[in-house]
């Protein structure tokens, strides 16, 4: 079946009557394209995400989702072929703006990567590793920190009695809240995760999920995820990328094919792309 | 690039709505029967329509655990999801109306061998057919995922409901002029209103129907149309 206009207004009607205020933008892109070296990566992406958010990117392999989510916190910059066109604004600032501080758009714009990556120290110095670097010296600012910290990220009870034993001694779930942790003990303002459950089993992941939930009040939060059901579960608004293949050059570009909340797009996308693609009858 | 990466699953859903349509064109065929029956005083007529309807409580049961164990193994999004949940709603629709048949034919049993006029005979004969008309649509509607035919059964219902109230009248006259006494004249009130019940839950396969095919509600008007098109109770759209 072909989406018709009337199935597109209709979203727009259903939006017109929201009744709840405009939120707030954390971030706004504006005909974004990433390129690695002459390779176009992804193209046009136009996107809002709102705060206290979670918002969710899926899509098939390649089709630019982490690439797109690694220029929230100009993490491409690492990539020495990567180059960005169009604009990003973060509250309004334009991020790849001249005399922005890379580290310091880290530092407000956490990361937590889908292998959990605690460094090879205690639990505590892992928390306090950020804020120590922030200029933070007293041992009781500190230890409020971390304790404040571990209880956010709802591993406090668990950790208590060994903050001063290795962190790679955990878990692999508890390794991940760990990293989210040890994201918010730097008191960033959103927090991208890249497939962060993807290593994990269904006890940790729901874990994870719950964590995002409670956090979300305080944070933003863009995951970027393979599965689709948690994209279901945990966000509120869920953007699909899709792949376009350039027959001429046989090149692949992921282009945003639909943004929409969450509910919506799993029950009745607006795009044909994205319906064939969560009902899986698109490969 | 493959086409289908889930094709079992779909096997299922397309079970599922073959199962429903074979369910719901028996009923389709139940409904004239049960006229028949009532018109003809058909007594073994409805013992067996009476007796059938086991079979369509089992067979809506088979179906609706099918769609339940869809929904637990398959986890359906999108329109997938909407057709599962359209598809246990519907079964109700189909199962219960098959109990309707087997009310009328009860009925027929109750009035029997009390002679119903010419008036009465031609009332029930249109609304029987009606009715018969309203479920053939809806369930082809349905199995055909043709959002078009399903959306005209509102205004099919509007004529059924018409015959209701002719149905009505036509038992008034008759029990006046002293053609039926006042049993028969409450059984038959009682058969026009399965009729009209049946009418209604073809509406309601119908409205699911469309529900499948993009999603469309009931009570939510089209952004873009004026209000008149889409208040089904007012029945003169063409």
């Amino acid at each position: 079946m072909e989406p018709t206009t009337e199935q597109t207004e209709h979203a727009v009607f259903a939006e017109a009557h929201d009744p709840e205020e405009p939120k707030e933008q954390v971030f706004v892109t504006d005909d974004l394209h990433v390129y690695y070296g002459d390779f176009l990566a992804v193209r046009k992406v136009d996107l809002e995400i709102a705060k206290n958010e979670i918002t969710a990117f899926i899509g098939p392999s390649g089709c630019g989702k982490s690439t797109v989510l690694r220029c929230f916190n100009r993490m491409n910059d690492l990539i020495e072929s990567a180059r960005v066109r169009g604009r990003v604004d973060y509250h309004g600032i334009d991020l790849y703006g001249s005399g922005i501080d890379a580290v310091e758009v880290r530092r407000r714009i956490g990361m937590v990567f889908q292998k959990p990556n605690p460094f090879p120290k205690s639990v505590y110095d892992n928390l306090a590793f950020g804020p120590r670097i922030s200029g933070v010296k007293k041992k009781s600012e500190l230890d409020d920190i971390v304790e404040s910290s571990l209880r956010r990220a709802a591993l406090w009870d668990e950790v208590k009695d060994r903050l001063k034993s290795s962190a790679m001694g955990m878990s692999g779930g508890q390794q991940q809240r760990l990293c989210i942790a040890r994201a918010i003990a730097v008191e960033p303002d959103v927090i991208l995760m890249d497939e962060p459950c993807s290593a994990l089993d269904p006890i940790a992941t729901g874990k994870i999920e719950e964590l995002m939930e409670e956090i979300k009040t305080e944070y933003t939060i863009i995951i970027v995820t393979h599965n689709m059901q948690q994209a279901a579960r945990v966000s509120d608004r869920t953007a699909f990328y899709s792949v376009e293949v350039n027959e001429t050059s046989d090149t692949r570009t992921g282009i945003l094919v639909e943004y929409e909340e969450t509910d919506k797009l799993f029950t009745n996308p607006n795009d044909e792309r994205t319906e064939r693609y969560v009902t899986g009858r698109f490969g | 690039m493959t086409d289908e990466l889930r094709s079992e699953f779909h096997q299922q859903l397309d079970e599922i709505q073959r199962g429903i349509a074979s369910m719901s064109a028996g009923v389709t065929e139940l409904v004239p029967r049960a006229t028949d029956i009532l018109l003809e005083m058909d007594l073994e007529g409805a013992e067996y329509v009476i007796l059938g309807d086991d079979e369509y409580d089992g067979r809506a049961i088979e179906l609706e655990e099918l769609c339940f164990k869809v929904i637990a193994l398959q986890q359906p999004v999108a329109s997938d999801l909407r057709a599962v949940m359209s598809a246990v709603k519907i079964i109700a629709d189909v199962e219960r109306s098959a109990d309707l048949c087997v009310n009328i034919c009860k009925a027929a049993r109750r009035i029997y061998s009390h002679e119903l006029d010419a008036h009465l005979r031609g009332i029930i004969h249109k609304c029987g057919k009606q009715a018969a008309l309203l479920f053939k649509e809806a369930t082809e509607a349905y199995l055909a995922s043709d959002g078009l035919r399903a959306a005209a059964l509102h205004d099919m219902d509007a004529y059924l409901d018409d015959l209701h109230r002719q149905f009505i009248q036509v038992i008034f006259e008759s029990h006046a002029a002293g053609n039926i006494d006042l049993q028969v004249a409450v059984q038959l009130a009682v058969v026009a209103r399965f009729y009209e019940r049946i009418g209604d839950h073809a509406v309601n396969m119908g409205d699911r129907t469309r529900y499948i095919v993009d999603g469309w509600i009931p009570e939510q008007p089209y952004p873009e149309s004026d209000n008149d098109l889409t208040n089904t109770s007012s029945s003169t759209t063409t």
